[in-house]
């Protein structure tokens, strides 16, 4: 419970970052996307150094993350061709929409209509990769007569 | 208050805050920060993949809430008129154009999302702040392909 606690805190200055730093502005994202603008590149490369320091700190001094009590660590993922493929697409969306999951959440607290489009889409997203992993169900392999389990 | 929440402050500020809830992630429950991980819990949940909402849910509900309290002490709206290029080419009441473009482009963000385990938060600052070698070429394939879209998208309107 605690632990979820600390998420939502966490949260929620995420998404006052997001919404004081307009990043749920379309207008915003593209002109920063045409390169017009550099303030999304210099607040992620201040987050990345920022975090960068701080979880090495926190690793170094081998510090116990305080409500779950293990030591802070983390596992890196090697590049793979789904990293490339999923970020492709993922991409493509970001430019059409001009915003990603964080700042549709901002828009949406905000009272922003057109997001429910957009969370919408989201949700469609996820689905469709959910099914896709999962394949075909069992009961949709059609199996010659008789070698059905259930049939037989 | 109103005026100072409604100017963008200096990118830094935003980028220490947002850098400090990489930190306090790891600090607090020793996880890596990340949005499209929740969407998928309650997808889970609703369809019954998942029994329970973690700590992915719940962020998601912070970010929620954080924006909401946002709009409600900045007395007004960050988001901006209309939406962006949509509607400026299309028309503020183009409800099927306008919403069609946004219906498919949510599907890209949330299936390449989960396809590349991350999004611009999880990927793009997450995995990149502890130096994951996947995370750090899923941002850059992100940047450069919404970049590169991006000045396609110009070109034709």
């Amino acid at each position: 419970m605690k632990a979820r606690l600390a998420a939502l805190l966490l949260g929620a200055v995420f998404g006052v970052a997001m919404s004081w730093g307009q990043f749920v502005n379309p207008d915003r994202i593209r002109d920063m996307l045409l390169l017009k603008d550099p303030y999304l590149y210099l607040m992620m490369g201040t987050a990345v150094v920022v975090g960068f320091l701080g979880t090495r700190l926190l690793r170094r001094y081998r510090v116990r993350a305080l409500l779950t009590g293990q030591p802070v660590t983390w596992k890196t993922d090697k590049v793979s061709p789904r990293y490339v493929v999923g970020s492709a697409i993922f991409g493509l969306g970001w430019a059409l929409a001009d915003t990603c999951p964080a700042p549709i959440a901002g828009q949406l607290a905000q009272g922003a209509f057109w997001s429910l489009f957009t969370l919408a889409g989201v949700f469609i997203g996820i689905l469709a990769y959910l099914r896709w992993q999962e394949g075909p169900g069992p009961e949709r392999v059609v199996l010659p007569q008789g070698l059905d389990p259930r049939t037989r | 208050m109103h005026d100072f929440l409604l100017q963008r402050p200096a990118w830094y500020v935003i980028g220490i805050l947002v850098g400090l809830v990489t930190v306090g992630l790891f600090a607090f429950i020793n996880e890596r920060v990340g949005v499209v991980g929740g969407y998928s819990q309650l997808i889970e949940r609703a369809t019954h993949r998942a029994d329970g909402l973690s700590w992915k849910a719940w962020f998601l509900f912070g970010v929620l809430g954080g924006s909401l309290a946002f709009r409600l002490l900045a007395g007004g709206s960050t988001v901006g008129d209309g939406y962006g290029w949509l509607t400026r080419s299309f028309g503020s009441h183009a409800y099927g154009a306008v919403g069609g473009v946004l219906l498919v482009a949510g599907a890209l963000v949330g299936f390449g999302a989960k396809l590349a385990r991350g999004c611009t938060s999880g990927n793009g600052i997450g995995g990149s702040s502890v130096g994951s070698p996947a995370s750090l070429v899923a941002t850059g394939t992100f940047m450069a392909t919404a970049i590169a879209a991006s000045f396609a998208i110009r070109a034709v309107t």
